[in-house]
């Protein structure tokens, strides 16, 4: 029984003292935010804009090869790993017999978009990434599924910067460096094709 | 009958099976490229390497012929084979490209499928020591893709003994094989479409589906083609009620597994050129319940003046409600326009195609619906004694003869599936639905009848015919308490003889012979 007893260490002060104490933080912060410089918890949005992480999922953008045209092949694999179902693609032939496939309909339903990301890690291209833009508006719902030629051109990128991407292109080549290197120290394989001189 | 062993699973097998068919029985899939189970086998690709006791080294499971006693061991309980299939595998990806987002086999593929299951590699190739090969190459109907291919010979075989037109071969020797056409000719016979099928990689492509959908978001519905009284077992892949192609099923009595291309084009009809709501001459848009009324007070009123066409593109049920809704009015009954009976087992080809273009011509010869005898049914059209014609196609109209007997008729009923300029003569054009769109069997030329099941929904108000004739015969006072195509399969087998013993169910997923004497 004795063992269940707890002692509380009540607190003993008037119970006026926390109306006071409330008031008086209220009028502390009031007098730094006005006299204090940095002490304010505002920004003057939108002259002032925080910083935002690097990693940031906001508007997506279509990356574009040399000659401008997408790099994406559309693989569907966007369209296929989304969990909003918010990708439309429909895909067409491009004259390069390397590539073969490019999307002649991109489209993204910025409304159902739930910017998880996904679609960005799923891209085997990086032809799908993500901005640091934020502030997009619409007086439509239409004005926001965005397209091709919408997701190649965001004029914002210079100003916002770009957001959440693969960092390294080929997540797996670490693994497969190591894997080549422990072939050659312990069993002396060098693979690859014979030399033909 | 040699028993084997297979993973420690006793199993009794026919005499002369092969190892890779036995496996398949035991309920063990031994991964293959070349073996194809309508082909000759050929052995080469050395991907179905299996352990059998007292052999000194593993073999191929699908050159091997099971014998009495035999102790097979396949990639599930052998160490060894396992790892003798995972080095063949990473020999076949050596100089395979790495195509996967642009290539159409994605989500199909043996390669992707096997990599999965037992590679997992990181590969050792240098990318850029790989052997290319020809891209994008148009043979035809199909593109050919050398530098996928894993030189399987399939596509080789199949030419040789199904087609038996030879118009493919390998050129060029070790890593730089290919298989090429003649002079990179094209491929001309009417059933190139099986060779996508039968290439296990991406190396034949159809160029009517590439690019239109990738292969995962299909789902798979088990149908018959409609194209002919050979009755092909199908598989429509669709999606969001879109059909984006048809595949062969394999049922080795009818088909095996091939379908010719003109019956491989067949999804293209469900989409285009529908008709969606019901209508009057001049296509004045009426509510489809009115229209129906209309149409059985015309028919009341003209009884035995009246005249029905069934068609041998309907299912056995919809020509079965077709017949009970002539026999309840009373009147003139008959089908076969422009195809005569004794075309039914006429074959086009040595493959496949038969002359009867209709796949129902069997089921309603059964159905005993050939009553009047059609000349003398658009006889009496021309001589003005029928006041109301009923044809179940719309179609039907194409047909000079019919068109010109429908001339002479105060009211045509149309139930049509499809627009076109020779509806304008139907008085009343009642949409319905096409085969993919609902239940039903066809009976095909050999008596075999088989099922094939709903897709997805028709287009507006269509419906399917049975369902229309059912419609017709409740306002008509006379229904039949059917609320399925299986309840009135039911009915119908109550009737008739050459069905007495087949539900739906019972017919299951190749399809059963109907009993010889027909009601």
């Amino acid at each position: 029984m004795a063992s269940s007893v707890i002692t509380v260490n009540r607190d003993t002060r008037p119970s006026y003292y926390p109306i006071f104490y409330g008031m008086w933080l209220t009028l502390r912060n009031m007098l730094e935010t006005l006299f204090v410089k940095g002490r304010s918890a505002t920004i003057e949005y939108p002259e002032v804009k925080r910083n935002i992480s690097t990693r940031y999922r906001g508007v997506h953008l279509l990356t574009a090869r040399e000659d401008g045209t997408p790099k994406c092949v559309a693989c569907y694999m966007c369209a296929t790993v989304c969990p909003a179902e918010c990708i439309y693609i429909e895909a067409g032939e491009r004259p390069e017999k390397k590539i073969e496939k490019y999307p002649t309909r991109f489209e993204i339903d910025l409304l159902r978009c739930v910017y998880c990301g996904f679609c960005v890690d799923a891209c085997p291209e990086e032809a799908i990434l993500m901005s640091r833009e934020n502030d997009l508006v619409g007086t439509s719902r239409a004005e926001l599924v965005i397209d091709r030629e919408n997701l190649m051109h965001r004029g914002k990128l210079a100003e916002v910067g770009a957001g959440y991407r693969p960092v390294d292109h080929d997540v797996r080549r670490p693994v497969r460096i190591a894997a080549l290197e422990r072939l050659k120290t312990e069993h002396g394989i060098v693979p690859g094709m014979p030399n033909r001189s | 009958m040699p028993k084997v062993t297979i993973d420690g699973k006793e199993i009794e097998v026919a005499p002369g099976t092969s190892v890779i068919q036995a496996a398949e029985q035991a309920g063990v899939r031994v991964p293959r490229f070349c073996y194809h189970d309508d082909l000759p086998v050929d052995g080469n690709c050395r991907m179905c390497m299996v352990e059998i006791e007292k052999f000194p080294k593993l073999q191929i499971a699908c050159g091997t012929p099971v014998t009495d006693g035999m102790v097979v061991k396949t990639q599930v309980t052998s160490e060894k084979a396992k790892e003798a299939q995972k080095n063949t595998l990473e020999f076949l990806l050596v100089n395979h490209p790495i195509d996967c987002p642009v290539c159409d086999q994605a989500g199909e593929c043996y390669l992707q499928d096997q990599y999965m299951d037992n590679g997992l590699h990181d590969s050792r190739t240098v990318l850029e020591e790989k052997i290319h090969k020809r891209k994008v190459v148009d043979i035809g109907p199909i593109l050919l893709d050398a530098e996928r291919c894993v030189v399987c010979s399939r596509c080789i075989r199949y030419e040789r003994e199904v087609t038996k037109t030879n118009l493919l071969e390998f050129v060029n020797r070790g890593g730089s094989t290919q298989i090429s056409t003649y002079n990179g000719g094209p491929i001309t016979h009417e059933y190139a479409g099986n060779l996508v099928d039968v290439c296990p990689v991406g190396a034949l492509l159809s160029k009517d589906f590439r690019f239109k959908m990738r292969v995962w978001f299909l789902k798979e519905t088990d149908s018959i083609c409609p194209g002919c009284s050979t009755g092909c077992n199908i598989t429509i892949d669709h999606r969001d009620g879109e059909a984006y192609r048809i595949r062969p099923r394999r049922n080795v009595e009818v088909n095996k597994s091939w379908i010719c291309d003109p019956g491989r084009d067949l999804y293209k009809i469900i989409g285009t050129g529908r008709v969606t709501t019901a209508h009057r001459a001049g296509g004045v848009v009426a509510a489809q319940s009115e229209l129906l009324d209309e149409v059985v007070s015309k028919l009341q009123a003209a009884g035995a003046n009246s005249a029905f066409l069934a068609t041998p593109r309907a299912s056995n049920e919809d020509a079965w409600a077709f017949k009970k809704l002539a026999l309840a009015v009373g009147g003139r009954l008959d089908f076969r326009v422009g195809n005569p009976q004794d075309k039914v087992a006429v074959r086009k080809d040595q493959i496949l195609q038969r002359e009867d273009r209709n796949p129902n011509t069997q089921g309603l010869l059964n159905l005993g619906l050939g009553v009047t005898g059609v000349d003398a049914l658009l006889a009496d059209c021309k001589a003005g004694k029928v006041q109301v014609l009923v044809l179940q196609d719309g179609g039907m109209l194409r047909d000079p003869a019919v068109a010109e007997a429908a001339k002479q008729v105060p009211y045509v009923v149309a139930i049509a599936t499809h627009q076109g300029p020779s509806l304008a003569a139907a008085h009343a054009v009642i949409p319905a639905a096409v085969w993919a769109e609902t239940d039903g069997t066809f009976t095909n030329f050999d008596q075999r009848v088989q099922r094939f099941k709903r897709a997805f929904d028709a287009p507006g108000d269509a419906k399917p015919r049975w369902e229309i004739a059912l419609d017709l015969l409740t306002r008509l006072g006379q229904p039949i308490n059917a609320g399925t195509a299986a309840d009135l399969f039911v009915e119908m087998a109550v009737e008739t003889k050459a069905y007495a013993d087949l539900t739906h169910r019972s017919l299951g997923p190749k399809g059963r012979a109907a009993a010889q004497a027909s009601a």
